[in-house]
């Protein structure tokens, strides 16, 4: 079947304890996983700073995965992320072609620099 | 820019540089905050192209980076640290 390449990234509750939080990770891995998706990389940004206020909280837990699946995934997990009452924000993008390439450089850690750090030359 | 060689500002101006295009990007990540907070003012307001000198590809995609960001909380909508 024809997969896609979809890059999930959600923001669990900061309040919650160690084993709840990753309960709730392996509850995401395995609702995708059940759902015939084959992931790529599940990576976790532990508890950062909201730029503001979400749902009453200043902080919250961040997971990123990237992961191929059918396209049928999608609204399935709108629902999944909507009914999970610990799950503050999440954002779902399909990859396109210059994201794919983007990802490649990403992966081989060639990502083009836009700012050096050598001051401004003048 | 200025044509004109005789023109009061010439010297003053400085030949804006789109930093994407420059740098070859392909895709600008709402990931990459540290990039996407030098597009942005104190406000957290997005700069214009006629200060930033972003071409206008890239200035489409820098927005819709900051818009991301700022949905999952890594970019501010409205700074308020004044008032």
């Amino acid at each position: 079947m024809k997969t896609i390449f979809y890059e999930v990234t959600f923001i669990i509750n900061p309040v919650l304890e160690e084993d709840q939080v990753k309960e709730v990770k392996e509850g995401f891995e395995s609702f995708i996983k059940e759902r015939k998706a084959e992931i790529d990389e599940v990576d976790e940004w532990g508890i950062k700073r909201l730029a503001y206020e979400i749902d009453g909280k200043n902080s919250g837990y961040y997971v990123n995965a990237y992961f191929h699946a059918p396209g049928t995934i999608v609204s399935e997990l709108e629902r999944y992320f909507k009914l999970q009452d610990n799950i503050l924000r999440n954002i779902i993008l399909k990859y396109d072609n210059k994201m794919l390439k983007h990802r490649e450089l990403q992966k081989k850690g060639k990502l083009p620099v836009i700012f050096s750090e050598i001051p401004e030359e003048e | 820019m200025l044509k004109n060689p005789a023109h009061p500002k010439k010297g003053n101006l400085k030949e804006k540089e789109c930093k994407f295009s420059r740098a070859g990007v392909v895709y600008i990540d709402y990931k990459d905050v540290d990039t996407l907070e030098r597009f942005v003012n104190d406000q957290g307001k997005i700069l214009p192209r006629r200060v930033t000198g972003t071409s206008a590809k890239y200035q489409r995609q820098l927005a819709l980076a900051v818009k991301r960001a700022r949905h999952l909380g890594l970019l501010p909508f409205v700074a308020e640290n004044l008032r």
